[in-house]
């Protein structure tokens, strides 16, 4: 899906690159970097190669991408349910999973180029209402790029999000 | 790592320049040294090719 979205123009980044394996699939574009908190996550993906930066999402890097993947941790998570391990920091959406999305579009325009686009992981257990209410609030118009629906019944969408 | 990633930083507090330093560098890659934020005082590691640039007790 993330390879469909891609043109030769693109400089791409993949914030919470985890492995690696999406950002490695990326081909056919300009260039291609990556993020992620994580220690293990950031030598994983050195190690196939990728430009990768240990970061907050997408802090400490300039306005220079034209699209920009995220599949951020959604799962409702209260605060006597957390163990503090990095596994935990993978999928914690906080009490309305919405919590790292919601500081990613705060944030996001920052290193957008006019005209770029985000691609977004979005999954019913964050209600897609309230994640749309979110896109419009920081700015973006959307459209759902793809959907499935998990054997459990969830339904994930991938969102691409335009700046006006 | 490569020296083109140098291009898209700058400091995570600030968003200023970072000034580069390197330790050591093989033919592909910066393998350790530092990017250091004046304005903040603050220096942030690169280790194994990669820059952390995560909040560093000043």
């Amino acid at each position: 899906m993330a390879q469909a979205e891609v043109k030769p123009d693109d400089i791409v980044l993949e914030v919470g690159t985890g492995s690696g394996y999406v950002a490695s699939s990326i081909q056919d574009c300009r260039m291609v970097f990556a993020t992620d908190i994580n220690p293990h996550a950031v030598l994983s993906a050195h190690e196939r190669g990728i430009q990768v930066v240990r970061t907050d999402l997408i802090a400490g890097l300039r306005r220079i991408f034209s699209l920009i993947l995220f599949n951020p941790p959604y799962i409702p998570t209260r605060p006597d349910e957390r163990c503090h391990d990095w596994l935990e920091y993978a999928l914690d959406g906080g009490p309305d999973g919405r919590g790292p999305l919601t500081r990613f579009l705060d944030q996001v325009a920052d290193v957008l180029i006019p005209g770029g686009r985000v691609l977004i992981v979005i999954s019913s257990l964050q209600y897609f209402e309230k994640c749309e209410e979110i896109f419009k609030k920081t700015g973006f118009s959307y459209t759902i790029a793809d959907h499935e629906i998990l054997e459990d019944g969830e339904e994930l969408r991938i969102y691409r999000l335009k700046r006006d | 790592m490569k020296r083109e990633l140098y291009d898209i930083l700058c400091c995570p507090v600030c968003k200023g320049d970072l000034e580069l330093k390197v330790t050591e560098e093989n033919d592909i890659e910066i393998i350790t040294g530092s990017l250091i934020c004046h304005a903040c005082s603050v220096t942030y590691p690169i280790e194994d090719g990669i820059p952390n640039l995560l909040p560093q007790n000043i």
